[in-house]
């Protein structure tokens, strides 16, 4: 492999070698095996090789010529089977290189006797001689060894015509087919000759022997398969690096020129800087110097003119000289009095600039330091990943930077409550991601992260908003209203701010919780929801608040029974006389001492009649429910549209309908009252249970003695609008409301 | 014994019939109407007899009173026998209205010269029905009675003697010494009713209340005594028999 990389540098061995050919090993054992290497395809593999050569231009012919040896080789390798292919790859191109120039390359052993092959023959005998290391030892001289397999090949017999005479003469007068085998000599022989040359050696029988060399040879084989395949991953491995090599390099490469530039232009600073300064300096020293010049001028200029003027006067008259002179000497003596300043100002030298290159310094040192990284980007919140505590918050960073640690910090995000400042946190974590926990719910809170290396931090990522979800909703269960096919439940928000939305969920509770199908209802805007359902089934009710961040939690549930109609009294008509007991059942008018003062007038309770309405759902269908009263009790029970007036009688109007009992003289008296109007009805057996039957469907309301199912009496009533049950008490007393209750059978025939 | 189909008309999906036969009891001819409701093709059905008023025949209440619709719908037969025995040549028989012929009472009499044909309360608790459950696809142990006036009167007193055997019952008066069964009584009495004083309809409610029989007793504002009342009221009346004999 090294003569490889020595003969061909400029063949970009940086690839793995093309292909490795599987090697038939068991070339001598019969004659079929060997007919699995025809010579005729070789042959025909050869030629072509040559007229690749042929038609090719040189410098591709040498890489040409480079794959057609592999695979001449490879040939050979088959033909003999067991030299290591390099070596006669590296054979064939110690022969063929100097041929390149030539035109063609000799074809293999077509013709006949061609010296050039067998000289080739000989010389790969020689290469085989030297290939110690395949372990050959069972065998003679190389060359023989050669000889002997070709003499093998055609006393087999191989018609080929091709290679009829393709022997080597010289073999052939030596010896003749030898039928044992020395081993002391490592050679075979005649067994005659055994007798005298050997015989004292150990001779085994020649086939015996063949098959112990071809062990040999085959472990060898193994060898080297493994060995190919250990050089092809580790090429690859070679290649992977080498591209990693490239990659990394490129890194740098741009790192370390980012921050020579840095340098550079700092470098560069400096110099404008200080060139500035020095240019400064020199402006200001000169000005100084021209000023004295100035100065100095001028101060001539005066001497000169002084001189002068003492000049003319030395011409004049001795009188007028006598006058001027005394002014003169005055001025003179002012003159000179005033120092002339001859220092010079400015110092022609510069001081000694310090150049200070801490920084560059720094910046130098920086060099081999990793830089900080580069911010990381904030995911936007992934939906349903909140709870109403936690919020799962992610981000990722886009560059190859060594991080260590990431740091995440929050603070609620305010609606601009004044004065309170909101608090921020921080969470360092390793991870690209942050569960946090102990947060309000249904609230908004804003995230930001930092990464950190040794170098420092990178500057903040965006701030993205992340939502946790609501807390729970809770039902208002003792304000559940239903009856056979429907359910109107309500709920708190249980979240101080508007959520989204709410989802009713509902499963049948006596499905067992593992194949119980739960239904939901989603997108309700408000706290309420009229739910359909399937008659005398038991319903578990929860409702959940949605908005960005996720569902809240379920709520509490809630139980339905779809048996019958289920109402609660409506706190707010009751009359103030009347009080509802816990359970919301027992309407009770309790004895009074004190004469009882009248209630003012109002909308919604009654005033005038001591009645209290019902909430009854909102569904048109037919609803069931009994009235347990005392014998002796002054009662009045039936139905009222909602705007029943309150300051009224219940039935002395058109918008109610009822059963009235009044006891007076030990004899019960029955009206059925609508618009003051009763039908004149005797009853016998005053009714201790009493049902109502409200149907819209067949617009009629019934009562019935439940006891002994009889049947009271029916009002047609048109029923437009929605109508609530009304119970009232005209003396002290109670009754009691039973709701939930399926209708009898003897109901249903009204 | 044998029954003559008399006629035959097909009203609310069933046929209204009307049957002859000798009665054994009564000594004569008798008819008596059959409402046969579409179920009593396929199925047994409960039985419902009705009794009329003074000088009614078995014509009067199914040409009037329109019944045949909630005896439909119920599923109930409707026998409708008549009020007294005929052409039993009794001296005196049609001297007066209200007593006689079409004034059966629906008693036994027990005196000459009536007492050998008048004899209309066994004929209707006994010969009739085992004739009626012979010869028509009815339930026995679901019968029921009600009536019109003297009818009415009629099916209390068969009521009365005979609890258990009737699964509801109309009005009567003469609940004081009853000791039976449950009754469930539903009277309706027209306000405007020209007899009202005769049937002092307060003493039965009195009486009832005070053995607690269970009765509503509706008067009904405007009604006289006659067939349009009846009309009016008979679909209640039938569904209140329908209760017990469907249940």
């Amino acid at each position: 492999m090294e003569e490889d990389a020595g003969e061909e540098p400029g063949l970009g061995r940086c690839t793995a070698p093309t292909d490795f050919h599987f090697y038939h090993m068991d070339l001598y054992d019969s004659d079929s095996r060997l007919q699995v290497l025809p010579e005729e395809s070789t042959g025909v593999r050869r030629e072509a090789v040559q007229a690749e050569r042929t038609y090719e231009p040189r410098g591709a012919r040498e890489g040409q010529a480079h794959r057609a040896l592999h695979e001449e080789a490879d040939e050979l390798v088959h033909l003999y089977g067991l030299e290591d292919d390099h070596e006669l790859g590296d054979e064939i191109m110690d022969e063929d290189t100097p041929r390149l120039g030539t035109a063609e390359y000799p074809p293999y052993g077509v013709k006949r006797g061609d010296p050039a092959w067998e000289q080739r023959d000989w010389r790969l005998g020689g290469e085989a001689a030297e290939a110690e290391d395949l372990g050959f030892g069972g065998w003679g001289s190389r060359g023989q060894c050669q000889d002997l397999r070709e003499a093998y090949r055609y006393t087999h017999g191989r018609a080929s015509e091709e290679y009829e005479c393709y022997v080597i003469p010289e073999e052939e007068d030596e010896e003749e087919a030898a039928d044992v085998f020395c081993v002391t000599c490592k050679i075979p022989v005649r067994a005659v000759e055994n007798l005298d040359a050997h015989k004292e050696h150990e001779v085994t029988p020649l086939n015996q022997a063949l098959e112990s060399a071809k062990d040999e040879i085959h472990k060898n084989m193994y060898k080297l398969e493994k060995q190919i395949i250990d050089m092809e991953n580790f090429a690859s491995h070679l290649e992977e690096v080498f591209i990693t090599v490239e990659e990394n390099f490129g890194r740098q490469e741009q790192n370390f020129e980012s921050h020579y530039n840095e340098i550079l232009e700092t470098l560069a600073q400096k110099y404008e800087e200080k060139i500035q300064a020095l240019g400064q300096k020199k402006k200001e020293k000169l000005e100084a110097l021209y000023e004295q010049l100035v100065s100095c001028g001028e101060n001539l200029d005066t001497c000169k003119e002084l001189m002068e003027t003492i000049e003319e006067m030395c011409h004049e008259e001795k009188v007028d000289f006598l006058k001027d002179a005394v002014a003169m000497a005055d001025r003179l003596g002012q003159f000179l009095k005033t120092k002339t300043d001859v220092e010079i100002s400015a110092q022609p030298d510069f001081e000694e600039q310090t150049l200070d290159f801490s920084d560059v310094e720094e910046l130098m040192g920086s060099i081999n330091s990793i830089p900080a990284p580069s911010a990381p980007v904030i995911n936007p919140q992934a939906p349903n990943s909140a709870t109403g505590s936690s919020v799962r918050v992610c981000w990722s960073l886009y560059s190859d930077d060594t991080v260590e640690s990431y740091q995440l910090s929050y603070r609620p995000v305010g609606d601009g409550s004044p004065g309170k400042d909101q608090a921020e946190f921080t969470v360092t974590v390793k991870e690209t991601y942050c569960s946090v926990k102990n947060l309000m719910p249904n609230t908004q809170y804003e995230f930001w992260v930092t990464a950190q290396n040794r170098a420092g931090s990178s500057p903040s990522s965006e701030r993205a908003v992340y939502m946790t979800a609501p807390s729970p909703p809770i039902i208002k269960s003792k304000e559940i209203r239903s009856c056979e096919e429907a359910a109107l439940i309500c709920w708190e928000s249980g979240s101080l701010n508007p959520v989204d939305s709410y989802t009713v969920e509902l499963t049948q509770a006596e499905a067992p919780q593992a194949w119980g199908v739960t239904e939901s209802i989603v997108g309700i805007p408000t706290c309420e929801a009229l739910v359909q359902l399937q008659p005398r089934q038991n319903y578990t009710i929860y409702v959940r608040a949605l908005n960005v961040g996720g569902p809240s939690a379920r709520s509490e549930p809630a139980t339905v029974h779809t048996t019958g109609s289920y109402f609660h009294l409506n706190k707010d008509t009751c009359h103030p006389w009347l009080t509802i007991s816990e359970d919301g059942f027992t309407v009770m008018r309790s004895e009074r001492k004190t004469p009882m003062r009248e209630p003012l007038a109002s909308n919604t309770r009654f005033t005038r009649c001591v009645a209290v309405l019902g909430n009854l759902i909102p569904v048109r269908g037919r609803h069931y429910w009994e009235v347990e009263v005392d014998e002796c009790l002054d009662y009045t029970i039936g139905v009222a549209f909602e705007e029943v007036p309150r300051h009224e009688d219940l039935g002395a109007n058109r918008l109610s309908w009822c059963l009235r009992h009044t006891f007076a003289s030990s004899r019960h008296k029955y009206e059925f009252l609508h618009n003051k109007t009763s039908p004149d009805t005797r009853i016998t057996v005053p009714p201790r249970r009493i049902g109502v039957l409200l149907d819209y469907a067949n617009s009629r309301l019934s009562f019935f003695n439940v006891d002994i199912s009889q049947h009271l009496h029916s009002f047609s009533c048109e029923l437009h609008r929605l109508v609530h049950p009304c119970f009232s008490l005209e003396k002290p007393g109670c009754l009691k409301i039973r709701n939930g209750i399926p209708m009898p059978k003897h109901v249903t025939f009204y | 014994m044998a029954l003559k189909q008399v006629s035959s008309s097909k009203s609310f999906g069933g046929f209204q019939k009307v049957f002859e036969h000798d009665s054994v009891e009564l000594k004569c001819k008798m008819k008596f109407a059959v409402y046969l409701p579409p179920k009593a093709e396929s199925a047994k059905c409960p039985v419902l007899y009705f009794l009329s008023g003074l000088t009614c025949t078995e014509q009067n209440f199914i040409t009037k009173s329109g019944f045949q619709q909630a005896a439909s719908e119920h599923g109930l037969i409707v026998i409708a026998p008549d009020t007294s025995p005929r052409g039993c040549n009794i001296k005196g028989e049609d001297d007066s209205w209200d007593f006689g012929t079409g004034a059966g009472f629906y008693v036994d009499a027990t005196e000459d010269p009536w007492k050998t044909n008048y004899r209309m309360y066994f004929y209707v608790t006994e010969e009739l029905p085992q004739l009626v459950n012979a010869n028509f696809p009815v339930d026995p142990q679901r019968t029921s009675i009600f009536g019109h006036s003297m009818g009415g009167h009629g099916a209390l007193i068969c009521t009365l003697k005979n609890p258990g055997k009737y699964k509801a019952y109309d009005a009567t008066h003469l609940v004081k010494s009853y000791t039976g069964s449950q009754l469930d009584i539903l009277i309706d009495q027209g306000k405007a009713d020209e007899f009202y004083d005769q049937l002092l309809p307060e003493n039965f409610i009195a009486a009832y209340t005070e053995k607690k029989i269970p009765v509503v007793f509706r008067l009904q504002e405007g009604y006289d005594h006659g067939y349009y009342f009846i009309a009016t009221f008979i679909a209640d009346h039938i569904r209140h028999h329908a209760k017990y004999l469907n249940a």
